[in-house]
């Protein structure tokens, strides 16, 4: 894709706002928040941080993107199981959080999948039914490993 | 219409070495202090008051290696890249392992750890006592400074407009034998910024202490370390007795003087930070890593 936005624009502005693509959140700007996770390159990181310039050629995936994986079925079936999802707005970067701990590390433990969350802040769920949903989608997945 | 903005994205180090001896540049490799110091909202790019210079993607700039005993570390690799490569010493990946989130991690730098001088800089006070020191690079060539010289103040690094910091050297850091530790008091959620971090290096030979350092983190402007202060243990009889370890934690006591901030309070730092150095100098177990 090709833009005439700065160089230093945020990719999560190109991403909403040029692109179209409204699944990627803003929360906090500031790379606390985690609402904003998105994958470069298949490594999650926060589109609020991200100057355009600094990524020119890299793959990005969004929640969009991930939506057509059978990655996202498992993990949004498991969500919806645990009742990990309330008022949602965190919730694309919290599945994007889940789906790159899981691509890397199949099993992870509890304390794992905190560690893996923690940049993903919820108003609503206090995350233990987060945790649940992830662990729950580590077994139905086992398939859950391969990214595309 | 926005303003103009000047950015620059080369595909080798030289042209941009040859780009920042021109002109001032603001350098950018994660981004993750630079966007969220001059954030500016939503949909609005960030107000960088300098033409821009990305240099994230340089893979001159992320080479890790071993040179004789030494470690070099390519200044643009991200924590996610140190966590996964074996030359890493533990100590190190233990203190990265404590910065913000996975995401995070995926993009903050060593290099932009040091360049931002931040008092609360995680990889800060374990590079102090690694002795690390940097290689500048510019167009006419190479200087190596030793961290401690080359953070001046919060934000304040003696670097010329024209270098880039472009390797960290921990000096003979693979040598057997030593023993280091990190340790760090915050909160532990991704906003995990260190009220106090501590980092400790002994080595032991014939029972005697060979070589021992220690350093603070935020705790004052900069790190807080007193080769004068180690000095003084040099030789002694190890495990140190209570007289000794009284005597130098009486000295710190002197030399540390934190600050109040929303953070934490500066008694609560100065007692956290004199417990921490008393229990590494009471340790007799000492695993060499
Ligand atoms: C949500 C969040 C949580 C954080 N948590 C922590 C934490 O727990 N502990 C911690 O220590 N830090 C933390 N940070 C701060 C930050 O992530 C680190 O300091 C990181 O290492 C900065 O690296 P960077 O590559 O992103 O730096 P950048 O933002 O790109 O640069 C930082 C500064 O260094 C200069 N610079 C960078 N590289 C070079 C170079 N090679 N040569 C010359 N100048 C250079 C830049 O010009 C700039 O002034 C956090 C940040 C955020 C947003
Ligand atoms: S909006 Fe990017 S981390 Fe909060
Ligand atoms: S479900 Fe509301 S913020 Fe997480």
């Amino acid at each position: 894709m090709e833009t005439d936005a700065p160089p230093t624009a945020r990719l999560l502005d190109l991403i909403r706002e040029e692109f179209g693509l409204i699944g990627t959140k803003e929360g906090c700007g500031e790379g606390e928040c985690g609402a904003c996770s998105i994958f470069v390159n298949n490594s999650l990181q926060n589109s609020c941080l991200i100057p355009i310039g600094a990524i020119a050629g890299a793959e990005i995936q969004t929640i969009e993107g991930l939506m057509e994986t059978e990655q996202f079925k498992i993990l949004d079936e498991s969500y919806s199981e645990c009742g990990g999802v309330q008022c949602g707005y965190c919730i694309p970067g919290m599945v994007m959080a889940s789906a790159a701990l899981l691509s890397e590390n199949p099993n992870p433990t509890d304390a794992e999948i905190r560690e893996g969350i923690s940049g993903n802040l919820c108003r609503c769920t206090g995350y233990n039914m987060i945790v649940d949903a992830v662990e729950l989608a580590a077994k139905k997945g086992e398939v859950v490993c391969q990214k595309k | 219409m926005p303003e103009k903005i000047t950015a620059y994205r080369f595909d080798y180090l030289d042209e941009t070495l040859s780009q920042l001896n021109k002109e001032d540049c603001a350098i950018v490799a994660g981004g993750t202090d630079v966007m969220v110091l001059h954030k500016s909202g939503r949909g609005v790019p960030p107000k960088i008051p300098k033409p821009v210079v990305f240099i994230d993607h340089l893979s001159e700039l992320k080479r890790v290696y071993q040179k004789d005993k030494d470690l070099h570390i390519g200044s643009c690799s991200t924590y996610g890249e140190l966590l996964e490569n074996p030359l890493i010493p533990i100590a190190l990946k233990n203190a990265i392992k404590t910065i913000a989130a996975p995401a995070i991690r995926n993009r903050g730098t060593l290099g932009g750890n040091i360049c931002n001088a931040s008092p609360a800089g995680d990889t800060l006070p374990l590079l102090y006592v690694y002795n690390a020191k940097l290689l500048l690079r510019s167009v006419n060539g190479d200087r190596v400074v030793a961290i401690s010289d080359f953070i001046q103040a919060p934000r304040r690094i003696g670097r010329n407009h024209n270098e880039i910091l472009a390797e960290i050297i921990l000096p003979s850091v693979l040598e057997e034998g030593s023993h280091v530790v990190f340790e760090k008091i915050g909160n532990r959620n991704a906003d995990a910024i260190a009220k106090v971090s501590f980092a400790g290096y002994i080595r032991i030979s014939n029972e005697r202490i060979d070589d021992i350092r220690f350093a603070f983190g935020a705790v004052g402007p900069t790190m807080v370390r007193s080769i004068d202060i180690e000095k003084k243990l040099l030789g002694k009889p190890f495990p140190l007795s209570e007289t000794d370890i009284d005597s130098i934690v009486a000295d710190f006591d002197q030399i540390i003087r934190p600050i109040d901030d929303q953070r934490s309070t500066a008694v609560y730092r100065k007692t956290v930070a004199l417990n921490l150095l008393r229990y590494f100098l009471n340790t007799s177990q000492y695993q060499p890593n």
